[in-house]
């Protein structure tokens, strides 16, 4: 073929491309393209790359090899037509030139598709290497996960259950031991899996089994040691009943003892009195023999020890009759009164006492009595009184506003104006107290009793800046003050005060004591008074108990001397199972509130007379309402031990949720302040 | 002389009986008005009890007036105002009056009542930011108030016993009401015929304490709005708002809490205990800060002046404790 083209240049061209009708163009050009074109579409350069696409690249490859082989034969021919130097050579040559530019061209052509597909052949490489790559990456991701997944099957594969901590029984042991039911040896012989859960079951069964022992033999410990509890509460009740038993057989010793010749005993005794004691025995006993049989006046005391004491403190009036049969006891006395008398201090010497005492009792016409007890102070040569009141049953009951008064300590404070009985009379006194380290007197009221002004005055001692007072004065005014207090503190309340509080209150008070002023600043629930600093040693201190049901209220109360003006203060403490106190409970704040700053209204004509009783009541009644909206608040079930009887339209009030402790007598209900 | 010394022993006397039960500090973050419970307000300068050179008379009350006739159980400050409620009206005092020591009743919004035999208190109130007042009172209504017109704007109707606490929620669109009766109430402004939403801590088991009685004391919501919190007869509980369900139950054994808020990422809670509990969210007790009052109804924080910023405490005690480090007391001011 390649021959045949070589020998008719143009009709290679024409024969080869088949649509040889094209090549009627005057162009050469494009007969040359278009006989590439198999399809003969008119071809144009941008269609060139689909060209280079379509056409068989051998084929080109014989084209390009058959153009050169012409191109190679017209030189050829051109060179032998130069050599043969024929005429018209010249035209040959130019129309050979003209075929070998043909051929030129289609080389040109040639080379261009070359370029093309040589292009192509790149992208398509660049094509295929992105895809390579990005097939590696996928590989990668791949592998990475494999390892993700691989080390996850490691962790799974190491995972320690909790199951495999728990000792288990030994698999033999559990077969034995375990009940079929459990065991189920079928399935766990084959599965290992089920057989841990089975041997955990087991294990779970023996645990709750072990358990409910365990409680079992807890309730038996309760219940023995119950046991144990109530014998030792039948032995301790045993005790009680012995004490009783030996009380009861007292009458009868007291039966077989003699009397005594108290009279004889009591003027044998007096000559032992030192002076000022002895006065004072003479002159109430004289006044009890002319004007007032109520009066009693006896001597007590150690009479060996008085007797021992010497002529230079004793009334010395006549001891002839001391007789040789007492120098026996004498010895034996002054043995004695070296070993309990002699002070290791020079306080106990200071306020040594002489060893006998002179009483004096006064009988009230309700049956009351008040002991006076006189000492001498040898040293600081002052009398002392010591005051105990024995008041009748009922008066215990129902002396409850006055039993401020009655108090041993304060009954005889201040009959006369500022003699509190805490700083001695004799001003001699002082210099021996400051050695004795004793800066106030007071300290030593507890061990010897009071020196009054009017106690010196009756013993016939006379001290600077002191005024004659007679004992008929002092008896009276005594007098009247037990009787002033035991008729008003009568626990009904007056008829002008009746209308402060409602008709019924269910509160009762059980119980009335005194305490010491050691005992009260002790007491938690009065911490919050006494730091607050409005407590004196001075003042008198009373505990009284009121009741409900299992509720007790325990009332501290603190009266000062001045109490006319300035009102009984009281702390509570309520306890029902708990205690509550002011620190603990608001409403019990709220009841110590009402009664120690809201007394005012519980004054009838700005009197203070009442104010003690009143206050009683009124804690009375704040009680039964604190019980009894306390059952309604409490959201527990059940009837509860206090019913409501009071009227009041709210429970609680006001953030403090405070109770209606405020009685409106009006309309007869409970409101909050 | 007679008279002097019974004035001087009622003093005491009633020193021993105070109450604080609300404070409110000054706009000017300076000044701490405390009310009690015989209708005082309390002035205190922290400023003065603050500086370094403080004695014990700069602790002292700066003013004392009486400003009810009955206990005072909530105090509120605005701008210009401090507003005082419990017994009888509402009233509002001028702060640049009071501080010049002749306070007056700028305005006051008296409550309409239907109770003839009962003087009902307030117990809570609270301001939005778009001038509304709100007070919970003890006829067991929520009143609002329009403080341009000084009008009675609407009742919030539906606790069955008076109201302890009130707070606001999603940005004062919402009241929140916590009541005797034990139940929780949220309360949209602009819908008020019955409450969006009801809480009743006292029927889950988590926080009901029956022995202690149903009644919800307080009642604080965190600033996210989706935390609430409240406390009294049940122990206090951390309630998801979304969902209406308690999360966290604080335990507080035999003590009821009065007052609680949220500050910064805790809770401060006291109450029936001499106590400032402060709780992490999740119900863990982070520390408990001893005070002097054996029982607290007020709790708060000073934001108004970054000098100032103290926590005070008072209760049932005429001693406000002031902490400046919450951690510990600092003083205590003490009102007479």
């Amino acid at each position: 073929m390649a021959s045949s083209a070589g020998k008719k240049r143009p009709m290679v061209r024409v024969s080869r491309t088949d649509s040889s009708s094209n090549l009627t163009d005057k162009d050469s050009k494009k007969p040359k393209m278009d006989s590439g074109d198999r399809q003969g579409e008119p071809a144009s350069l941008t269609s060139e790359e689909e060209e280079a696409a379509q056409r068989d690249p051998a084929r080109d490859v014989n084209l390009y090899k058959t153009a050169c082989d012409g191109i190679r034969q017209l030189l050829q021919e051109i060179q032998e037509i130069r050599g043969s130097g024929r005429k018209d050579a010249a035209a040959e040559i130019a129309e050979r030139k003209i075929q070998a530019s043909m051929h030129f061209i289609t080389l040109k052509k040639l080379n261009r598709l070359a370029h093309m597909r040589c292009k192509k052949a790149r992208d398509t490489t660049h094509e295929h290497k992105q895809k390579v790559d990005s097939y590696h990456l996928q590989l990668q991701n791949l592998l990475y996960e494999v390892m993700h997944l691989q080390k996850e099957i490691t962790k799974c594969l190491e995972f320690k259950s909790k199951d495999e901590e728990i000792e288990l029984v030994e698999e033999a042991e559990f077969y034995k031991e375990a009940p079929e039911e459990i065991s189920k040896p079928d399935v766990t012989q084959q599965d290992p899996h089920q057989l841990t859960l089975a041997r955990l079951d087991w294990e779970l069964e023996q645990r709750k089994r072990l358990a409910a022992k365990c409680k079992d033999y807890e309730d038996q410990k309760e219940e023995i040691s119950q046991e144990i509890q109530t014998r030792r509460d039948q032995l301790d009740s045993l005790l009680p009943r012995l004490n009783t038993v030996l009380e009861s057989t007292k009458p009868l010793q007291e039966a077989l003892k003699m009397p005594f010749d108290e009279v004889r005993q009591q003027h044998r005794m007096a000559q032992f009195l030192p002076r000022p004691l002895y006065v004072l025995y003479v002159q109430s006993s004289a006044y009890q023999q002319a004007c007032d049989p109520a009066l009693t006046v006896t001597i007590e005391g150690d009479l060996d020890a008085a007797k021992s004491s010497g002529p230079s403190t004793s009334a010395a009036l006549d001891v002839d009759s001391d007789s040789d049969d007492e120098e026996g006891t004498k010895e034996k006395s002054r043995r004695r009164r070296t070993i309990s008398v002699d002070p290791t201090d020079r306080r106990g010497k200071v306020l040594h006492k002489h060893p006998l005492q002179v009483n004096i009792t006064i009988k009230c016409k309700d049956g009351s009595t008040l002991a006076l007890t006189f000492h001498y102070l040898l040293t600081l040569q002052v009398v002392t009184v010591i005051v105990q009141l024995q008041p009748v049953a009922e008066a215990i009951t129902s002396a409850v506003s006055g039993g401020d008064l009655l108090s041993p300590s304060s009954l005889l404070g201040c009959l006369f104006p500022g003699d509190h009985g805490n700083t001695t009379p004799n001003p001699a006194n002082q210099f021996l107290l400051e050695r004795a380290r004793i800066e106030d007197f007071n300290e030593c009221v507890k061990e010897v009793g009071k020196p009054y002004v009017w106690a010196q005055q009756l013993a016939g001692l006379q001290f600077l800046n002191t005024e004659e007072v007679g004992l008929h004065d002092i008896v009276i005014i005594i007098t009247l003050r037990v009787i002033w207090s035991t008729e008003r503190g009568s626990v009904p309340v007056t008829r002008e005060c009746q209308h402060l509080f409602p008709t019924k209150i269910l509160s009762r008070l059980v119980s009335w004591k005194s305490i010491t002023h050691d005992d009260y600043i002790v007491l938690p629930y009065c911490q919050p008074v006494v730091e607050s600093g409005m407590v004196h040693d001075t003042d008198n201190f009373y505990v009284a108990v009121l009741q409900r049901g299992s509720a007790t209220l325990t009332a501290a109360m603190l009266l000062s001397p001045g109490y006319l003006t300035c009102p009984p203060l009281f702390s509570l403490n309520l306890n029902m199972g708990t205690d509550h106190t002011a620190s603990n409970d608001e409403n019990i704040r709220a009841m110590e509130h009402e009664v120690n700053v809201h007394y005012k209204e519980l004054l009838v004509k700005g009197s203070h007379d009442q104010l003690l009783t009143n206050q009683l009541q009124r804690l009375l009644m704040c009680l039964d309402v604190y019980l009894e909206t306390q059952s309604n608040s409490s959201a527990t079930e059940g009837p509860s031990e206090f019913g409501r009887e009071k009227l009041c339209p709210r429970v609680v009030r006001g953030p403090s949720r405070c109770k209606p402790f405020v009685f409106n007598s009006q309309h007869g209900f409970f409101t909050q302040r | 002389m007679a008279d002097n010394f019974e004035t001087e022993m009622l003093t005491q006397r009633r020193q021993l009986y105070t109450t604080v039960f609300s404070q409110s500090f000054s706009p000017c973050g300076r000044f701490v008005a405390v009310c009690d419970n015989f209708g005082r307000i309390t002035i205190f300068s922290l400023a003065a009890s603050l500086s370094a050179d403080a004695k014990e008379d700069s602790r002292k009350p700066v003013f004392t007036f009486q400003a009810h006739n009955g206990p005072v159980y909530t105090l509120s400050s605005t701008e210009r105002f401090l507003i005082s409620a419990g017994t009888g009206d509402i009233k509002a005092w001028s702060w640049a009056d009071i501080l010049k020591k002749s306070p007056k009743v700028q305005w006051s919004l008296s409550h309409p009542f239907n109770h003839s035999f009962d003087n009902p208190e307030t117990n809570s109130i609270v301001i939005t930011k778009d001038g509304t007042l709100c007070s919970g009172c003890g006829d067991n209504n929520v009143y609002l108030w329009d403080l341009q017109t000084g009008t009675c704007t609407n009742t919030l109707k539906g606790h069955t016993d008076y109201i302890h606490a009130l707070t606001l929620r999603g940005n004062d669109q919402q009241v929140v009401s916590a009541g005797e009766d034990g139940s929780v109430r949220i309360w949209d402004l602009r819908d008020s015929r019955e409450a969006a939403h009801i809480l009743e801590p006292y029927k889950h088991d988590v926080c009901a304490r029956p022995d202690q009685g149903r009644w919800i004391g307080c009642v604080a919501v965190d600033s996210g709005d989706y935390l609430l919190v409240c406390g009294g007869g049940p122990s206090l509980s951390l309630w998801h708002l979304r969902s209406m369900t308690p999360v966290v139950a604080f335990p507080t054994p035999n003590s009821c809490q009065n007052v609680v808020m949220f500050h910064e990422d805790q809770i401060m809670s006291a109450g029936s205990s001499p106590c400032v509990n402060h709780w992490s969210i999740n119900g863990e007790l982070r520390s408990q800060v001893p005070c002097t009052p054996p029982c607290l109804y007020s709790l708060a924080i000073n934001t108004n002046s970054a000098s100032y910023k103290v926590l005070s405490a008072a209760g049932s005690s005429s001693k406000v404790d002031i902490f400046t480090n919450f951690g510990y007391k600092a003083f205590s001011m003490l009102v007479c």
